[in-house]
């Protein structure tokens, strides 16, 4: 039951400084093109996620302006009503200067208390909805599993713990891989285990949870997904999504897995067919034991490589319509609607899992999507207890829906409340009355 | 504006370059010095001399000492047969101040972290393994046979080994990696026991720390 109540920005990206309050269930921010309609949802994703959105440099998110001046800090703070009775929450993430002038650090402050950046995320759960969500489809593997990553991290403390565990021992690994190979080292000996084995042991420890949770999760995106891709489809098109995984921890035997793999459809014995893969779950502990042993018996290959070539850093997502893997053969439409229902699934895996719907940040997605498509968003919009949405065009937005939603128009780094003057006008200026 | 004496500024500039040091910390201590009796400063400066002068690496347990053997080495009070293998000349300090240890030392130096370039071969673990094998070996002819005696009350043969590296990824790897040469060899291998702070408090504790603290829970 968390609520967004107020969003306070100081020289973050075009905002000077910006105080703004959230009164009603749905906000709109209309504004023209660069005006900071954007960056005013990435400042409340990085609240969500301690990340900024794209994995931009923390350079680029504090003000260009600010920069001039002799301490160009930048800070995003946030207070959070959350459940009935609960006391509100003061979120707050800062960036200073390092001494070389270059880098910044980012500090991390709940309730005026220095914590963690992984203490933060889950607090504020957000899913962000953009024109770019394509990506997630037609984009890389790393698009793919950043979703994932964010998605998981909001959900699952246990998770984000295991992965940047994860990511700490993957660092030592492929740098003593790295120095092996220019050792001159090509096969494994006592010598070599004696190094290796502990970041292995490490590797697969945390690993494996990373791995099964991943999997776990993508069987239950699975699921929804299809159910709103169904609705976007019209139930012309059924959507199976399916978690790739770098070495084989399912229930096929070799050579079925490399005909998975390889995207060939299984026989007809029930099995796969037009079915994915995706509807299985694992255990940490059977993920563990697979992942063992492909780390013994691969360990001449991972030498040669000098890089740790199998876990959860090399897996990746694969979505099918009707059989297909839509980033190589699906058109644009099919690519869209598939990125769609995954954001849709993950909102309400995000409900089911958590018992509260996260907070809902749509930037300009409605000018991208059909009558058919915006009526499944804006459905799921009836459902979730806060949305932000931003337009260009009061007009991609019925009246009724702009009556029911707070109006703002944003220029130039400052938002001001819209006169509904404005807004039957459909143009592009607000009322005049600056706020904050 | 005036600039500053030149033995001044060296002195300051010497001073900044110390960690924890900024330039405001340091110009105070060289005014301070200016300032005070000369005996303060010839005091700081006879130090600072002998400090490098001075000192020298025990050539057994690798720890900073002004003699060699150091005098925990040469303790014959101490349970030679019982190494505590730390990082750092500092993590012998702390398990001194417990006044809980009877054993001796063996500093290595750093732990095993691929990223920054250190493998088993940077640190004093070859060394370590040479000393475990050395114990419990006769004098050699050119003790004196007066003190052959104490020789060997220094040199018994090594019982256990005491993991005190840090309990963080590199330390973790340092002590799995020195436990799978020695234990091969006989020897009992320990590593410091992990779990909560004294004085602190349940509520605070980090997830990891308490995990562990329950999982090596003991008997009352």
């Amino acid at each position: 039951m968390t609520f967004l109540t107020h969003l306070s920005l100081t020289h973050f990206r075009n905002y000077a400084h910006l105080d703004l309050d959230f009164t009603h269930r749905l906000t709109l921010l209309q504004g023209d093109n660069a005006q900071g309609k954007t960056n005013l949802l990435e400042a409340v994703y990085l609240l969500a996620t301690s990340k900024p959105v794209h994995a931009q440099t923390e350079r680029e998110v504090v003000d260009w302006q600010a920069q001039e001046e002799p301490i160009p800090y930048c800070r995003v703070a946030a207070q959070v009503r959350a459940g009935e009775g609960e006391r509100p929450l003061e979120l707050e993430v800062i960036f200073t200067p390092r001494s070389d002038g270059l880098n910044f650090t980012k500090q991390v402050k709940v309730n005026g208390v220095g914590k963690r950046s992984m203490d933060l995320i889950g607090l504020l759960r957000a899913v962000l909805f953009l024109p770019e969500d394509i990506r997630l489809v037609d984009g890389g593997p790393g698009e793919r599993r950043r979703y994932l990553d964010i998605a998981l991290c909001q959900i699952d403390p246990a998770y984000c713990r295991s992965l940047s565990e994860y990511q700490k021992v993957l660092a030592q690994r492929n740098s003593l891989l790295k120095a092996l190979r220019e050792q001159g080292v090509q096969a494994a000996s006592p010598a070599v285990d004696a190094q290796l084995d502990f970041w292995d042991e490490k590797l697969v420890q945390h690993g494996a949870i990373a791995l099964a949770k991943r999997q776990n999760f993508v069987a239950e995106l699975d699921v929804l997904a299809r159910q709103r891709h169904a609705d976007l489809s019209g139930g012309r098109e059924t959507l199976y999504v399916e978690y790739l995984p770098s070495f084989n921890y399912g229930p096929l035997d070799e050579g079925e897995y490399r005909r998975w793999r390889a995207g060939n459809r299984l026989g007809e014995d029930g099995m796969s067919g037009d079915a994915g893969l995706a509807a299985f779950t694992v255990t940490p502990e059977a993920v563990a034991q697979r992942f063992t042993r492909r780390l013994g018996e691969r360990r001449r290959r991972e030498l040669a490589a000098g890089a740790t070539l199998y876990g959860p850093h090399r897996d990746d997502l694969r979505l099918l319509a009707n059989g297909r893997d839509l980033r190589a053969y699906g058109s644009r439409g099919q690519q869209r609607s598939a990125a769609l229902a995954l954001k849709l699934a993950e909102v309400q895996a995000m409900t089911a899992s958590t018992g509260s719907a996260p907070l809902l940040l749509l930037d300009d997605v409605m000018s991208e999507l059909d009558a058919n498509r915006r009526s499944t968003l804006l459905a799921a919009l009836e459902g979730v207890e806060q949305a932000i949405l931003t337009t260009t065009d009061w007009d991609d937005f019925t009246p009724e829906f702009r009556a029911a939603a707070q109006c703002l128009h944003v220029r130039a780094g400052e938002v001001f409340p819209a006169s509904e003057a404005a807004q039957a006008d459909g143009a592009s200026h607000g009322g005049e009355s600056p706020r904050g | 504006m005036q600039p500053l004496a030149e033995p001044v500024s060296r002195l300051i500039d010497a001073f900044a370059q110390l960690p924890g040091i900024g330039p405001k910390t340091a110009s105070r201590l060289a005014y301070f010095l200016l300032r005070s009796d000369e005996s303060i400063a010839l005091n700081l400066a006879k130090a600072l001399e002998e400090l490098k002068a001075n000192t020298l690496f025990c050539s057994i347990c690798f720890n900073i000492a002004d003699r060699d053997p150091c005098p925990v080495c040469d303790d014959a009070q101490r349970n030679h047969a019982l190494i505590c293998v730390v990082e750092e000349p500092l993590d012998v300090q702390a398990i001194e101040r417990t006044g809980e240890y009877a054993g001796v030392y063996h500093v290595l130096h750093g732990a095993i972290s691929p990223v920054e370039g250190v493998g088993p071969d940077e640190l004093k673990i070859a060394e370590l393994l040479q000393r475990i094998q050395a114990g419990g070996s006769a004098a050699p002819p050119d003790v004196d046979p007066a003190h052959a005696a104490d020789w060997t009350l220094l040199h018994p043969s090594i019982q256990e080994i005491l993991l005190a590296t840090n309990p963080n990824l590199e330390g973790e790897a340092t002590a799995m990696y020195i436990s799978r040469l020695v234990k091969p060899l006989g020897i009992r291998v320990t590593r410091l026991a992990r779990g909560l702070p004294m004085g602190g408090d349940l509520e605070y504790a980090d997830e990891v720390t308490l995990g562990r603290a329950l999982t090596g829970r003991s008997e009352m």
